[in-house]
């Protein structure tokens, strides 16, 4: 079991990200069609560095699309993107963006035949970590994750959450200035996802920013200090938490903003009295 | 189940086929039709030609011809249905039981829908009107007791689908361990790969070995003898042995009762065929039995406490991904040793691995015992250079797909901030010990059965490394321009659309010309000893060091290009190759 008072072993994200750059994710009429769908529909997200961004949306919104185009995992059909103050248009710059940021996408990003210490070490390297320092976080963040006791197993073998913890686990390792988190808590248990609230915490109070999107509006209330809410591939709101609780429970504004007369029209003829 | 029921259970069926179709686009479902209606023809020529045998060609056939042309039938037929199996030795449920264990209608009745929709195979619709167009034949041709041919062909191909139809379901609860499973297919494929080559392998030793036996001189009168002997047969000349098989091995049944018929015997028929449905309804009752058994979660693999021996993993060499390789980038070290480790986990690796040395055996056999006196000094190091040729192979179906092995796992690739030409590099060094060790057994085998010179040996080994950097190249080209995904647990494409899978067919043609220029070298030996400048192995490792060294050049320089190439297109090719989330 971790440690949960422990901190891990990062270097301060503090003071790296100039005092220039405030916005962590800029983009300016992204939109992404998928044939004649349109999935994102000229996004202008702002978000700010040092934040704890919480992307809110129903199905089929467009959330997944957005951590996609703004991973690097999807070509944008339209718009711009600034990632930590650089334009991510450029090849080159979008590799070194990459260097700085971790992800755990939608569908997870495993190789089967590998050992989940095996598939941190090769993170870890890839990302140019001194061996001392790969051997030192994949240790603590296996048994932070619980994952220290299936080191016989390959991943292929994994549970879905298991596989989801170890996602987690290799986008944490290079310590990254931003983190692209699409549904991290899905499919974990309890006691890791307490694990991984507090270490997220921890990255935000560090100066890192967390780009989170979730289904479960009480862990974006209980974490985010931002929210936007993204409603058929369009921004319906964006702002902090504190607007929100000034003027109710974020429930309420979501339903608002994506339209709660949808709710009252939901009833079933053969259940009324 | 009511008919109400059943018809749903059916319109379900269809529409999931159609909406299956539909997705594939209208070029697959066309094809979909052409091959069904080419299958069909098949099937009605196949009972046509049966009719016609039996009618006219057979139908005064002795016994032992009867017995052989049934058996040819029966076992032609099982080898296209192992085959079958082997390309789908999981069972796929026409209807997912587990999907529909929660209402309230009959398994058993979908069970039964899944057992008669499993005999839409092909092996089924070729042979089945084909046995029955004979039996009808036969009667016509004036045997009215061949009527018996019918229930007993019939009983003996559906004890055979039943049993294999438990058989299957059997694989999916041993199968629940993903680990096995991937084993499980590559073992019976390969299984099934070794026993078809088996006959031919057999029958190149047993020529090689008739031909070097001497002849004994034996007179008319002692074959008459012999014929005749007890134990050599009976009056039909059918050895004794070949009869007791028929009688013991149910699949023979067939061809026994047939032999019986043309005799006169009706009783080995009706034997048979009541023998057949009742092996066969033991075989659908124990297949419905662990059906059931294994949708409600009572498998055995559920009761043993014992850890599958396949999820023990030896500590040796995990810390393989943390070495460094001398000279190579960080990442490409990284990349290489990760990579190399997927590649010798997998047993779908493996296994093309395995038909490798297969190959050999078939080849080694039919070279080096039938032929190896008649290959001539100045050709044996085209043997040598043949034979590393010959392995990268089956090695280039990895080679030139090298992301859809990765499958999901491209995602991180993608993210990750590394130079492409650095993961191109650690995909292709990745390969490099796998070829040279394959290679190294390969050339010490044909050294030692040829008995070439270590400088050709050399010199074959050069070109080993010259034909890896030639695939390499080639092959980081097509996986970047033409990737394809590859079912889980196998090396078998999927879901590639008509198009791709033309392309792909068409690049793998271009093999032959991509592994060409590894013949240079001892083509220039056999040129230089023919008009007498020198000996033909110097000559041969002279051009084969020359030729390696500039692919060494051609190589670096294509790296960095195609390296961009793969930045640009990743997102394509993670498209392609990465599982769509269901």
């Amino acid at each position: 079991m971790a440690d949960l008072t422990r901190p891990l072993p990062f270097r301060s994200c503090a003071g790296r990200l100039t005092s220039r750059m405030t916005l962590a994710i800029e983009t300016n009429g992204l939109t992404r069609y998928f044939g004649d769908l349109c999935a994102v529909d000229r996004l202008d997200l702002r978000v700010e560095a040092g934040k704890f961004y919480g992307f809110l949306g129903p199905n089929g919104a467009g959330k997944s699309t957005t951590i996609k185009m703004l991973t690097g995992l999807l070509a944008p059909t339209q718009g711009t993107m600034r990632i930590l103050g650089q334009d991510v248009g450029d090849i080159e710059v979008a590799r070194e963006v990459k260097r700085r940021i971790g992800v755990v996408p939608e569908e997870l990003a495993l190789f089967d035949n590998l050992t989940a210490r095996e598939y941190l070490t090769f993170i870890g390297r890839m990302y140019r970590l001194p061996k001392a320092t790969v051997r030192d976080r994949r240790e603590e963040l296996l048994v932070m994750m619980g994952l220290d006791s299936e080191d016989k197993k390959l991943t292929l073998e994994y549970s879905h959450g298991m596989k989801k913890k170890l996602t987690l686990a290799a986008a944490l390792i290079p310590n990254p200035d931003l983190l692209f988190l699409d549904e991290p808590f899905e499919g974990v248990d309890a006691v890791s996802s307490r694990v991984l609230r507090d270490t997220l915490k921890r990255c935000v109070q560090r100066g890192a920013t967390v780009f989170l999107t979730s289904h479960v509006l009480e862990i974006v209330e209980k974490l985010c200090t931002d929210v936007g809410i993204i409603a058929e591939g369009k921004l319906v709101h964006q702002g902090t938490m504190d607007e929100i609780r000034q003027s109710g429970s974020l429930e309420e504004r979501f339903l608002e903003a994506v339209g709660s007369d949808h709710i009252e029209r939901q009833t079933l003829s053969w259940l009324e009295g | 189940m009511d008919w109400s029921q059943l018809r749903t259970i059916l319109w379900l069926r269809w529409r999931l086929s159609r909406n299956q179709w539909a997705r594939g686009g209208r070029l697959n479902a066309v094809l979909t039709i052409v091959v069904a209606v080419v299958l069909f023809l098949l099937g009605a020529a196949g009972g046509i030609a049966g009719l016609l045998a039996g009618t006219f060609a057979l139908s005064k056939a002795s016994p032992p011809v009867m017995l052989l042309v049934w058996d040819l039938i029966v076992g032609t037929f099982l080898l296209l249905w192992l085959a079958g199996i082997v390309s789908e030795i999981q069972r796929s449920e026409t209807i997912d039981i587990g999907r529909l264990l929660h209402l309230p209608i009959s398994l058993r009745s979908i069970f039964l829908i899944n057992y008669v929709a499993s005999h839409l195979t092909f092996s089924i619709i070729l042979f089945l009107p084909g046995m029955l167009g004979l039996s009808v034949g036969l009667i016509l041709g004036g045997r009215g007791f061949m009527t018996l041919m019918f229930p007993l062909a019939l009983g003996v191909v559906f004890m055979i689908t039943a049993w294999t139809y438990c058989l299957r379901g059997w694989l999916v609860t041993l199968m629940m361990n993903k680990r096995r499973r991937r084993t499980i297919i590559a073992g019976v494929t390969f299984a099934f790969i070794l026993l078809a080559q088996l006959p031919y392998i057999l029958g190149n030793l047993m020529d090689d070995h008739k031909r070097h036996r001497p002849k004994p001189v034996q007179s008319v009168e002692s074959d008459q003898r012999t014929a005749t002997r007890p134990g050599s047969g009976d009056r039909t000349g059918v050895p004794h042995a070949v009869l007791l098989a028929h009688k013991v091995v149910p699949f023979l049944w067939v061809g026994n009762g047939a032999m019986s018929l043309a005799a006169g015997n009706i009783w080995p028929a009706v034997m048979g065929a009541a023998g057949a449905f009742l092996l066969g309804g033991l075989g659908l009752r124990r297949a419905y039995r662990s059906t059931l058994r294994f949708y409600q979660g009572q498998t055995a693999g559920n009761r043993s406490k014992r850890r599958p021996k396949a999820e023990k993993l030896t500590g040796k060499g995990k810390n393989l991904i943390e070495r460094q390789l001398p000279g190579a980038p960080e990442e490409a070290a990284a990349s290489a040793l990760a990579f190399f480790r997927c590649l010798t986990r997998a047993p779908e690796v493996k296994m093309v691995l395995g038909t490798n040395f297969i190959m050999l055996l078939i080849f080694g056999t039919m070279i080096f015992v039938r032929r190896s006196a008649s290959i001539g000094d100045n050709f044996r190091p085209f043997v040598a250079t043949g034979a590393v040729a010959f392995m990268f192979l089956s090695l280039s179906q990895l080679m030139f797909n090298l992301f859809g092995f990765d499958r999901g796992g491209f995602r991180q690739l993608v993210l990750l901030p590394v130079p492409r030409k650095h993961i191109l590099l650690g995909k292709n060094l990745a390969f490099l010990p796998v070829a040279a060790g394959i290679g190294a057994i390969f050339l010490l085998l044909i050294k030692i059965a040829m008995g070439i010179s270590f400088v050709i040996v050399i010199a074959a080994g050069l070109q080993l490394l010259a034909a890896f950097l030639l695939l390499s190249m080639v092959g980081n080209l097509i996986s970047v321009l033409l990737p394809y995904r590859i079912a889980p647990g196998s090396l078998k494409r999927t879901k590639s659309s008509t198009k791709t899978s033309i392309l792909i067919f068409v690049s793998r043609m271009f093999f032959p010309m991509v592994i060409a220029p590894i013949f240079f070298p001892p083509a220039m030996g056999l040129l230089w000893s023919s008009v007498r400048w020198l000996p033909a192995a110097p000559v041969n490792l002279f051009f084969s060091v020359a030729l390696l060294a500039a692919l060494v050049v051609f190589y670096r320089l294509s790296l960095s290009n195609l390296g961009r190439l793969m930045q640009r297109r990743e997102k394509e090719i993670l498209e392609v190759v990465t599982q769509e989330v269901e």
